[in-house]
């Protein structure tokens, strides 16, 4: 391998890093607040992405604009998914029956994308899609950088939302203690719908990055869904830096692996990196007292 | 009996279907119902036991499959003995899968057996040279001089004898030591760890058992069809099918994912008919799990008991015998008191339900000599003294309340 790929996969890892960072911490933000496991978290990012893509077939606008409505779009949702869907089940077999309720979302999701847009391969074609930037040697397409952008953007966002805002705190103190959350006064019912809403708007935000370069098709969250919850797991559930930080790690790695062993290998080391994490570590490598039970 | 009445009724109806079956098609049908039911009840060892959903075990009907098939090509065994070989292939593969997912509880546990999943299907599609990758591997068939009708109706009998024997060990297991334990885990496993159910080690064996029937009803499959593909074997939806199966008859049940396999399977069959090779399918499947977990997480089974139970006559809590008749009742079995009788039995938290209201209501009252030094909270339901002295002490197979 010669500097230069070497040095080319490890740009594209970060930038691949970054969505895979923002994705995790939607998954990790659903475990946080409801003890949920997502399963349906990538669907929706194929359906954010489904979604660009018919807005730039109809508008002939930027896919970026589409962002104006999904993201809240799907905000909403979310808070709807978990008044109404979440707070049904059992508090006793919550964890176990959620991946079970979510993942009929996601298939309920699958289904319908392929029946109102048929399972045809799509892509959006834009001016900028060819275009490339030269970066010490290494070519980086410009869609891929707009799509870590948007990414980084968005954590940065999220980080400070969940560290200075009032109802950050209010969040962050719902995760880490329901009763004394509630104790001191804060809505935890509602902190928690408008938790599960902020994740999956980064499904939002995730697939409108994913839409500008990416071939997209109904089934496409099944390869998303796996490795985002090796992240979750590898960086200790609940723990939205350890995901941050195991998203990079893992997204790099992937990418580097890439070259000697072909794309469908080097998408095992999430796997490996599960199960070499639950022997060793099977709280996680950042994953503090809330890991510990899960 | 009536019970016993029941079984006999679907034992006729399971051995009489292929020679009532009207042509090859429905016939096949049956054969795909059965496998359905087979696989949903080998999940049902894992789930139903221990409240540990998993979504991956497909997993192993496929690796149940491929070993079979590839024993076949590469070392040339006779089919059979590759099957039963398959099986135990699965079984020292679950062992450490198992280790390193039963490591961690819940949320994790699923995540690692939809995982195990994604990890082979991307394995078998890239090693194309020995699996056959996306063209699939072509299993030679058992019984080669037999004529199509004929290798469907052997192999309908085949997979009714596989969810025979997956049937008689799942009531042995739901009967023994081992199946209270590991209810005991389902129901609070930090207090049945506490009371040292070996929670390890008994999730670890019913996962083993779990996926190495899950594997043999993979490798039947393999001889019955023939044609195996990486995406049909390590699909997620044949283990969400073994899920919604199993939750939809009732997992607590012995028959509940026979029940929901024949629901699903034959739905799955008619939408395959109706619509073709649409999305229907999933959005049907998606909307029934969604009911079934939301509304009817318990299953159909228990649903319907209670819609009887509604329906016959009420409980009461008025005791329709007076203390004195009680009494004389009490004095007339305490001789008779043997091991086995259930009503000396200390009520588990975990027992039958059945077995609990039983032995409330018969023993419950002022039995002469009772008195306050066994009965916890709610610990009104024991014999009298002197039976508690007969009854030899007994293994502790639950939680109880008094220690």
């Amino acid at each position: 391998m010669t500097g230069t790929l070497l040095f080319q996969s490890l740009v594209l890892g970060v930038l691949l890093g970054g969505l895979y960072a923002l994705l995790a911490a939607g998954l990790t933000l659903y475990f946080g607040v409801m003890r949920v496991v997502m399963i349906a978290h990538s669907a929706f990012l194929i359906l954010a992405a489904y979604l660009a893509w018919f807005f730039n077939q109809q508008t002939g606008m930027d896919p970026l604009l589409s962002l104006v409505i999904t993201v809240p779009l799907f905000f909403l949702v979310g808070v709807g998914m978990q008044r109404l869907l979440i707070t049904r089940l059992r508090a006793a077999t919550l964890t176990m029956m959620s991946v079970l309720l979510t993942f009929a979302v996601a298939l309920f999701i699958e289904g319908m994308i392929g029946f109102v847009w048929s399972g045809t391969q799509r892509r959006i074609q834009l001016p900028y899609s060819g275009a490339s930037i030269e970066f010490f040697g290494a070519r980086i397409a410009v869609v891929k950088l707009v799509a870590f952008g948007l990414a980084a953007l968005s954590l940065a966002l999220l980080y400070l939302l969940m560290k200075h805002s009032r109802f950050g705190q209010a969040l962050r103190a719902t995760i880490q203690h329901r009763e004394a959350a509630q104790l001191v006064g804060i809505k935890t019912d509602r902190v928690a719908g408008y938790g599960f809403g902020l994740g999956l708007a980064t499904a939002a935000i995730g697939g409108t990055a994913l839409s500008l370069d990416a071939t997209i098709y109904p089934s496409l969250h099944w390869h998303w869904i796996g490795p985002l919850m090796a992240i979750i797991v590898v960086g200790g559930l609940g723990s939205i830096p350890g995901a941050a930080i195991a998203a990079m790690v893992l997204g790099i790695g992937q990418s580097l692996l890439q070259v000697p062993l072909g794309t469908t290998w080097a998408q095992t080391i999430f796997y490996v990196a599960l199960f070499a994490t639950l022997m060793l570590r099977p709280q996680g490598f950042f994953g503090g007292r809330l890991a510990q039970r899960f | 009996m009536a019970r016993l009445a029941a079984l006999v009724v679907l034992a006729v109806v399971v051995l009489a279907f292929p020679t009532a079956a009207p042509n090859a098609y429905i016939l096949s049908a049956g054969i795909v119902v059965l496998s359905y039911a087979c696989t949903a009840t080998a999940w049902n060892f894992m789930g139903g036991f221990t409240g540990y959903v998993s979504l991956g075990h497909a997993a192993f009907f496929g690796l149940g499959a491929y070993g079979t098939g590839l024993l076949i090509r590469d070392l040339g065994l006779p089919s059979f003995v590759a099957w039963l070989a398959a099986g135990a292939i699965v079984l020292l593969v679950t062992i450490p899968v198992g280790i390193a997912a039963l490591r961690v509880r819940g949320a994790s546990f699923v995540i690692v057996s939809i995982s195990f999943v994604l990890i082979l299907l991307l394995v078998f599609q890239a090693w194309g040279t020995f699996t056959g990758g996306s063209d699939g591997l072509v299993v030679p068939r058992p019984f080669p001089d037999m004529l199509r009708p004929e290798h469907h109706r052997t192999f309908f009998y085949l997979f009714a004898a596989l969810l025979a024997v997956m049937l008689v060990a799942w009531w042995a297991i739901d009967r023994s030591r081992f199946g209270t334990g590991l209810k005991a885990v389902r129901e609070d496993e930090d207090k049945a760890q506490a009371l040292g159910v070996p929670t390890r080690n008994y999730k670890l064996v019913a996962y083993v058992v779990s996926a190495t029937f899950t594997g043999l009803a993979g490798g039947m499959y393999a001889l019955w069809f023939g044609d195996l593909d990486p995406i049909f074997q390590f699909s997620i939806m044949l283990g969400a099918y073994m899920v919604l199966m199993a939750l939809l008859g009732g997992v607590r049940h012995l028959f509940g994912p026979l029940l929901g396999a024949v629901i699903v399977g034959t739905g799955l069959e008619y939408f395959k008919l109706e619509f073709g090779d649409t999305q229907f399918h999933l959005v049907a499947t998606a909307l029934l799990l969604g009911v079934v977990v939301l509304f009817m997480p318990d299953g159909i089974i228990p649903a319907a008991q209670a819609l009887v139970k509604r329906f016959g006559p009420q409980d009461s809590s008025i005791r329709e015998m007076t203390a004195a008749e009680l009494l004389e009742r009490n004095r007339a079995a305490a001789p008779a008191t043997t091991e086995g009788d259930p009503t000396a039995e200390p009520t588990t938290a975990v027992g039958q339900e059945g077995r609990h209201a039983e032995g409330e209501t018969t023993t419950e009252g002022p039995g002469e000599g009772e008195g306050p030094r066994r009965g916890g909270p709610g610990g009104s339901s024991r014999g009298t003294s002197e039976r508690m002295e007969d009854a030899a002490p007994r293994p502790r197979t639950g939680p109880e309340e008094d220690r």
